[in-house]
């Protein structure tokens, strides 16, 4: 029996260092302009990686026996950027099929394989919040992400240890969801009255629960099992960080008595485009805001949008961070960031924590990641230019010391499964050979001239 | 009182009249189809009696379905049919890991009228793991004899349906009275795929592996509460019936193990992590993408049947096609050229990494079987291993090694007889047993070439194929029926579709028919788009089993055919 206990640990404690897993790499980068966010920029400066930690900051370190050595001389070195809303590395995003859905979980369907997780490397970006699309009032539990690309194994992309979040969402979209399948909510009110309703089920069905565990009667039997209430409860307890999907003053504020009422502290609004109408309510409240820079105007309820938002909210003290929940943006968060220098002067700092360090804070992995310092993760992105600047090339991206990006060595193909029965065409933007021709003659027809062939 | 004994005695007399009066009717044989006798015994033959155990000019005895002496010093019993297995080879029958063999496609359940979308009725749902595959089955569904033909003694089939269809068993692809004597073990798994109900929860993977959760830890729970009000009800709060529930008990209990149809490398990863989040015990079938899970699936014990399917090879670019191509393409053919070798080379790269494996004919058309299985070995797989995973692995993992799966004494008798080394090109099987009876084929003369349009020179009056066919095959928009009708021309095919529904007629073009394989293609117009539908299968007796492949949306479908009567 002991040795069966011997063996059942070596295999608990097996399967427990496979789970983590995750490659882990050493390197020292060598004299780059160190944007470390929270101590300030370090001129001339290096970073030593081990094992997929930052070991050390300073002046003329010296690269340990085989550990790799990066030039950074004239470049910029910044913590790799988070995006606080994605839908990339998914394989599905709603269960649009019922209006509640806190049981199902992003965990579940994390497509390695999508493309999109290179593109956004080739940003800079090594972490994503992988969110519940905004379909339900209550969607699904989300996956914080390390962009780690090249695995067939979903489970090597999860952030370790990321604190639980979930997707709400409010107003239009819920609302056209529950108008098409017939189901509540066809309104804003009905939004409200959801959320109250699972809450009240929630607290009945802990209580349930605990009467059940305090029942000293051994031939108690169980309550209904309710993934859907266990996770409810798990927000209600504090366990769960919520993201809600928002863009209205009235709903962001509606938000904040339901949650005030109910006792839940951890939230941030995701989109929340006139959160600027609410800033000292959200200050107040504690609640944080994950923003576009300037998207507006693509449906009636972000009509009355800023791209001032982002600074507005920094200078009342609202804890905010610029998102893409796009494939494409996300490779430019960098560009995002900077826009809040045109609109609203916010400094260097500050504008670059809105990318790194306020969406770690956001998504509890501050402690991890979002700023450059001794004990971090070396999840780690180089610049060619100023992250800021409109010239900025990113050239290098690190996740845990794990160079997972390098500019020079891009290559065209990225697709880690391929179809052997997709077809192939010749693709073609426009035919040089026959241009060239056009020009050996010597004549620019005014055909030619307005030809698409150009 | 003596009375009533002496009555009863005399209708239990009676009753045991009847019954034998029944079998002696049945052994009466009016039909004169029954076998003359169900002892055989192939003589002189080279028998495996498992992957790599071969015996020279033995002898293999069958007699009431069982194996009862195999041996180079056999005695051939009196009443014996005997077999000159001169040139033969003798394989244990193959088992199939998971398919749909014998099941009939329930109609689809109509989306219920005010259905609410966020809780619908189970059924819709496809929540029904209460059902078993024996609902389904059906004794004259083709699809037996025709995996039968290709080498298969059992199959372990499940019945069609949503997230869980319900019960899978393990069939004997014999031809029986009824659909009970098909079985051989019942109820051995429970079937479930990542398949949503259509517009109602769970609708997709999302909601599958939720609705999967609940429902096994309920059933955790029930189980407690069901055993202890077996043991004493007083007191206890009655539980209410649930056959949902109840039908997840035994795998609570792990006496029944979990099948999941899981394709894709990214489905049999969700299926493991499904599996160590609760502890069921779990098989994998129709598995296409897995080379890279190895470790995985040994460090989880985990079942695997992979896919006798494989992608057909990238078409090698030629001439004018080659000099066209620009650099990336042919860097993005060679991608494809390197993927295709990783899904013909999955059955040898398990093998190498020691993950005991089977395969499941589910998604393959019954006629590809062999030359994929070549395929394989040409990609590295030992013969050793493809005839193990066809036979004792598999029996191995279904857990029916101690019936099937070798020529040994006391097995029961399925068995497949070749007239050469059944992994070399040219063999074919000559004659099946499955649970002891036989079932010959005919062995085919290799074609001459240029068979082409010609259908060589079978006379009209008795051709194969001319005459008209009721054919059947599902369509996304469901089954698809209706008339095929062919006419011979000078040598020449011509035929013609109707469909039921009321689709125009089709003309048949390339109607190639040699070798028992007949194949053409047909064009249906698709909303103002002309897409090219190509059909090849083989013809047994009036019987045509064949594939549909539409390469414009990457789709196929088998469809059946049945020469209406002459």
């Amino acid at each position: 029996m002991k040795k069966n206990i011997l063996i059942l640990t070596l295999i608990l404690f097996t399967g427990f260092v496979a789970k983590a897993q995750v490659k882990k790499g050493d390197v020292l980068i060598k004299n780059g302009t160190v944007l470390t966010i929270t101590k300030g920029t370090l001129d001339n400066t290096d970073v030593l990686i081990k094992d997929g930690k930052i070991s050390r900051i300073g002046k003329n370190l010296k690269a340990p026996n085989g550990v790799q050595e990066v030039d950074a001389t004239g470049k910029f070195i910044m913590p790799g950027i988070i995006d606080a809303h994605s839908h990339i590395a998914l394989s599905s995003v709603n269960e649009g099929t019922s209006q509640v859905t806190a049981e199902v979980n992003m965990g579940d369907v994390i497509d390695p394989f999508d493309v999109s997780i290179y593109r956004a490397l080739a940003g800079g970006v090594t972490s994503t919040h992988a969110l519940h699309g905004s379909a339900n009032v209550i969607g699904g539990e989300s996956e914080t992400l390390k962009l780690r690309y090249g695995t067939s194994n979903p489970e090597e992309l999860k952030f370790e240890d990321a604190p639980r979040t979930i997707k709400f969402a409010l107003g239009e979209n819920p609302t056209r969801g529950g108008r098409s399948r017939g189901i509540q909510p066809s309104s804003r009110m009905g939004v409200e009255a959801m959320l109250r309703n699972s809450f009240n089920d929630a607290i009945a069905y802990r209580s349930t629960w605990a009467a059940y565990k305090a029942d000293k009667n051994p031939r108690k039997v169980a309550p209904e099992y309710d993934l859907r209430m266990e996770t409810l409860v798990d927000i209600l307890d504090g366990k769960v960080l919520v993201h809600c999907h928002s863009y209205r003053a009235d709903e962001i504020y509606m938000l904040l008595k339901v949650f005030t009422d109910f006792g839940i502290k951890k939230l941030t609004f995701q989109h929340a485009n006139e959160a600027y109408k609410v800033a000292s309510e959200l200050a107040e409240f504690g609640a944080s805001a994950s923003v576009f820079a300037d998207w507006w105007a693509y449906k009636l309820e972000v009509y009355w949008s800023t791209a001032y938002n982002a600074t507005i909210l920094t200078r009342n003290g609202v804890l905010t961070s610029i998102n893409s929940d796009s494939g494409e943006l996300i490779r430019h968060l960098f560009h995002e960031a900077a826009k809040t220098q045109k609109y609203g002067d916010l400094s260097d700092d500050e504008a670059l924590s809105l990318i790194t360090l306020n969406p770690a804070k956001q998504l509890g992995i501050d402690n991890r990641v979002g700023s450059i310092e001794v004990g971090k993760d070396a999840d780690i992105a180089i610049f060619e230019g100023h992250p800021l600047s409109v010239y900025a090339i990113p050239v290098m991206t690190f996740v845990d010391g794990v160079k997972y990006f390098d500019r020079a060595n891009d290559i065209a193909d990225q697709r880690i499964y391929v179809n052997p029965e997709e077809s192939v065409e010749n693709i073609t933007i426009f035919n040089r050979l026959d241009e060239d021709r056009c020009m050996e003659e010597g004549v620019v027809s005014f055909e030619a001239l307005f030809s698409n062939k150009k | 009182m003596k009375l009533l004994l002496t009555k009863t005695i005399r209708a239990v007399f009676l009753m045991l009249l009847t019954v034998s009066t029944i079998g002696l009717n049945a052994q009466s044989d009016p039909s004169g189809e029954s076998a003359v006798t169900r002892t055989f015994a192939i003589t002189n033959a080279t028998v495996i009696q498992a992957p790599g155990k071969e015996l020279k000019g033995a002898t293999v005895v069958i007699k009431n379905g069982l194996i009862q002496a195999v041996g180079t010093n056999v005695t051939v019993p009196k009443n014996a049919q005997v077999i000159d297995g001169k040139d033969m080879f003798v394989y244990a029958a193959f088992i199939d890991g998971l398919s749909n063999t014998g099941a009939k496609r329930p109609e689809n359940m109509p989306r219920p009228n005010n259905l609410f979308s966020p809780d619908p009725p189970n059924d819709y749902a496809g929540i029904t793991p209460e059902h078993s595959l024996l609902d389904q089955l059906d004794i004259e569904s083709n699809t037996i004899a025709s995996l039968r033909k290709e080498g298969f003694g059992v199959s372990h089939s499940v019945p069609f349906g949503r997230m869980l269809p319900g019960s899978g068993s393990i069939i004997l692809l014999g031809d029986k009275k009824h659909a009970d004597e098909l079985v051989l073990s019942k109820d051995i798994s429970m079937f479930t795929q990542f398949a949503g109900a259509p517009g109602a929860y769970p609708g997709n993977v999302l909601g599958i592996m939720a609705k999967w959760r609940n429902l096994y830890r309920n059933a955790e729970n029930n189980k407690k509460h069901y055993d202890s009000y077996a043991q004493n009800p007083s007191g206890i709060e009655r539980p209410e019936r649930d056959r949902v529930t109840e039908a997840f008990f035994p795998v609570v209990t792990k006496q029944q193990s979990v099948m999941f149809d899981v394709s894709s490398v990214l489905e049999v990863q969700r299926a493991i992590r499904l599996q160590k989040d609760l502890g069921f015990k779990l098989m994998v079938g129709n598995v296409k993408q897995a080379w890279d899970l190895g470790q995985m699936f040994k460090d989880n014990g985990t079942g695997v049947f992979l896919s006798l399917d494989l992608p057909d090879a990238p078409k090698e670019a030629k001439g004018k096609d080659l000099d066209e191509m620009t650099e990336e393409t042919k860097r993005l053919e060679a991608r494809k050229v390197d993927f295709y070798k990783k899904y013909v080379g999955q059955a040898a790269s398990l093998a190498t990494s020691g993950v005991k494996f089977g395969f499941s004919s589910l998604d393959v058309t019954s006629t590809k079987v062999k030359a994929n299985l070549l395929t394989m070995i040409e990609n590295g797989l030992s013969e050793t291993d493809a005839l193990a995973a066809l036979t004792t692995n598999a029996a191995g993992i279904l857990g029916i090694d101690k019936i099937t799966g070798t020529v040994e004494t006391g097995k029961i008798a399925n068995i497949m007889v070749s007239n050469a080394p059944y992994f070399t090109k040219d063999s074919q099987i000559k004659f099946m047993f499955v649970d002891g009876d036989k079932y010959d084929f005919e062995i085919k003369e290799k074609s001459a070439a240029g068979n082409g349009n010609r259908a060589g020179s079978a006379a009209a009056g008795n051709d194969p194929i001319v005459g008209t066919w009721s054919y059947n095959f599902e369509t996304p928009q469901g089954a698809s029926t209706g008339k095929m009708t062919f006419a011979k021309d000078g040598g020449t095919y011509t035929g013609s579709m109707t469909s039921n529904d009321g689709a125009p007629d089709a003309n048949m073009q390339e109607i190639v028919f040699a070798n028992g394989t007949l194949s053409f293609i047909f064009m249906i117009d698709a909303g103002g788009q002309s897409v090219e539908l190509v059909v090849s299968g083989t013809v047994t007796g009036n019987q045509y089993d064949a594939e549909v492949t539409v390469s414009a949306f990457n789709f196929s479908t088998p469809m059946s055919a049945t020469k209406d009567g002459q």
